[in-house]
């Protein structure tokens, strides 16, 4: 018998609460999930249920009150922010609800930033860039600036942005909140595939149903704890 | 992330908001250029009133008196004065030293002139004609030859003339003296004698300073000796070949004239010149207080820019942060971005600086300053030091003024810079 695979993230009985003067809010109320690699997974739940605060914390770019994150076995916890931002450009990818591009950049110049930013080769980091929008079916824009861009289109050079870096896992904030629904169908397709041929673990948060029946594992919040935790048939 | 990123990067964040970026740019080129172009006017006003002393004046590069000469020489002349054996031993000792070029004794002397029916005060300087020339050379740039404004400050003295005297065109004028006219001079002898001789007027020159233009003389060294009763020299003016080297000579010329029994005093020209000392103070207070002007209309409009640009972009600088760039890597993008405003701005402003520097040039623009004589051209300089210098500090101000700004944006969460609006 194999041993058990180690989670890719594991959060454990995490707290987030946010001082608003002399008000505390809890955000998130004892979170304790695992996140195993490869897998295809959306947050889901109404407007306050604390689904950006979960994302931002699996994304090490927001750390908890209490409880702990670990990510591919290692504690976030005690990291500087310079490891752990190191520790991000290496293993976290992102896309954002309204898409991030730097509206100066072209697409590919857009999609290659985080690994210039990570240190690599420009040649290199051209070539990953150019593979990447190709992957994401934008081989004809690789030199248009964003506000050239539909919106769909923006955020499949966000994914591409996300992908190009080969993270273990990507983060997405209602990747799809900005757009129409034929696009955010295309956008959660897209990520599907991403999914499905590199291997990499999504994980998204959504308010539309719809979108749920693509996804391997749905997590609902309700005012910041897990209210059901399903895996998909 | 490499410096090729951050570079393009940070010229293409200048791109962002173009208005903003070109207000601060014109704000720096002006600012840089108003520093150009008085650095230059005044760069253009010291070397005038330095070729002035040294050559117009007839100052030379160092002046050798007997020490005390300047405070006792009035009130006892025969023992301050050099006597004519002393003048001799002392040219040759300097003479032979490298780098001097004239060594020509001097004879300063007062009294009154007269036309025949009236009479006024004169001060006057004895000179060696051929030295006088000697000195004169380089008075003039070639441009203020050309121009012929000048001439009247050019002053020639002929060997071949004895007792010709030069008039300041203001005594000339004063008592109607016409060329070649015998006008009788009264003066006290280094004894304490009248003794009166006859000077042949010559070619009235400007003496370049209102004050003295009504009474200023220069003759003949010998003739000045015969006037004094003396054939010596109150003191011997020095032009080297190397303007740079005066202070080294004098150290040098010090020590030696000590060495061979000389208790000699040795002035620089810079000393002599309380005119030259007095506008260039005047001047670099004038400049030192622009540039302060200039200085903080630029942090400002600068730390305005950055501070106005980081809060726009603050979303992108969470963006950033979020996908790998470091707090210290936010810090050098938004500073970097300020230099290459900076530098842009400066850039302009020399570009400016040369374009004004030319059409001022080219105007032929004369003016009167304050006790001069004779109007003076307004001229423009190219200040190679000062210029590099303001490009330096504006460079090194304009960067900082940005840290403060791009420090706060650095340290913001992520988690609020980008949910910024």
């Amino acid at each position: 018998m194999s041993a058990p695979t180690p989670p890719l993230l594991r959060l454990h009985d995490v707290h987030r609460r946010f001082h608003l003067g002399e008000t505390t809010i809890e955000a998130l109320k004892g979170i304790s999930l695992d996140i195993h690699s490869g897998e295809f997974l959306a947050v889901w739940g109404p407007s306050g249920s604390g689904k950006s605060t979960l994302m931002n914390i699996l994304g090490l770019i927001d750390a908890p009150s209490s409880g702990s994150v670990q990510l591919d076995g290692r504690d976030t916890h005690a990291m500087a922010d310079d490891e752990l931002t190191g520790f991000r450009s290496h293993k976290i990818g992102f896309v954002f609800q309204s898409f991030n591009l730097v509206p100066v950049l072209s697409a590919k110049e857009n999609v290659q930033l985080p690994l210039q930013i990570r240190g690599g080769d420009l040649i290199e980091a051209a070539a990953l860039a150019e593979r990447a929008l190709i992957d994401v079916g934008l081989a004809d824009f690789m030199h248009s600036r964003p506000d050239k861009l539909s919106g769909g289109q923006r955020q499949r050079v966000a994914i591409a942005r996300a992908l190009a870096v080969a993270p273990r896992v990507v983060i997405a904030d209602e990747p799809t909140a900005n757009l129409d629904s034929e696009n955010s169908a295309m956008i959660v397709e897209l990520m599907r595939e991403m999914n499905r041929a590199k291997g990499v673990t999504f994980i998204f948060t959504t308010h539309d149903p719809r979108l749920l029946a693509h996804v391997d594992r749905k997590i609902l919040l309700r005012d910041g704890a897990i209210a059901a935790d399903e895996e998909s048939v | 992330m490499n410096r090729a990123t951050f570079f393009t990067l940070a010229l293409r964040g200048l791109t962002r908001n173009r208005r903003r970026s070109l207000v601060t740019l014109l704000a720096i080129a002006f600012g840089f250029a108003a520093i150009g172009l008085f650095a230059g006017y005044t760069h253009n006003i010291y070397d005038g009133l330095a070729r002035g002393s040294i050559h117009g004046e007839l100052l030379g590069h160092l002046t050798l008196n007997k020490r005390g000469m300047r405070e006792e020489g009035k009130l006892n002349p025969e023992r301050y004065m050099l006597s004519a054996e002393e003048v001799a031993k002392i040219s040759a000792l300097v003479a032979s030293e490298p780098g001097v070029k004239l060594v020509t004794p001097r004879l300063s002397l007062s009294g009154l002139i007269s036309n025949g029916r009236a009479s006024t005060i004169f001060i006057a300087e004895g000179i060696e004609p051929t030295a006088m020339n000697r000195l004169q050379e380089g008075v003039l740039t070639r441009e203020e030859r050309t121009s012929g404004i000048y001439d009247g400050l050019i002053k020639k003295l002929d060997p071949a003339k004895p007792i010709e005297i030069l008039p300041s065109r203001g005594l000339f004028d004063l008592l109607h003296f016409s060329q070649e006219e015998l006008a009788p001079m009264l003066v006290s002898t280094i004894a304490g004698q009248a003794n009166a001789l006859d000077g042949a007027i010559g070619k009235p020159f400007d003496a370049g300073n209102a004050g003295l233009n009504d009474k200023f003389i220069f003759m003949p060294l010998a003739l000045a000796q015969s006037l004094v009763d003396f054939g010596g020299a109150d003191r011997l003016t020095l032009l080297l070949a190397d303007a740079d080297q005066t202070e080294a000579m004098r150290a040098k010329l010090t020590q030696k004239l000590a060495a061979a029994g000389f208790d000699i005093e040795i002035k620089t020209w810079q000393e002599l010149s309380d005119f030259y000392n007095q506008v260039h103070t005047m001047f670099d207070m004038i400049f030192g207080f622009i540039f302060a002007i200039v200085l903080t209309v630029v942090v400002m409009s600068v730390a305005n820019s950055m501070g106005m640009t980081v809060v726009e972009r603050t979303r992108e600088i969470g963006t950033l942060r979020a996908i790998g760039l470091k707090r210290s890597g936010v810090v050098r993008l938004f500073t970097l971005e300020s230099l290459l405003l900076t530098l842009l701005g400066c850039a302009a402003g020399l570009l400016l600086t040369l374009l004004v520097r030319y059409g001022i040039n080219a105007a032929e623009i004369n003016y009167t300053p304050p006790n001069n004589a004779t109007p003076v051209p307004l001229l423009v300089d190219f200040d190679g030091v000062r210029i590099l210098f303001t490009f330096a500090l504006m460079s090194v101000v304009g960067t900082l003024a940005a840290f403060l700004p791009a420090r706060r944006a650095a340290n913001q969460p992520i988690v609020d810079a980008l949910g910024h609006v």
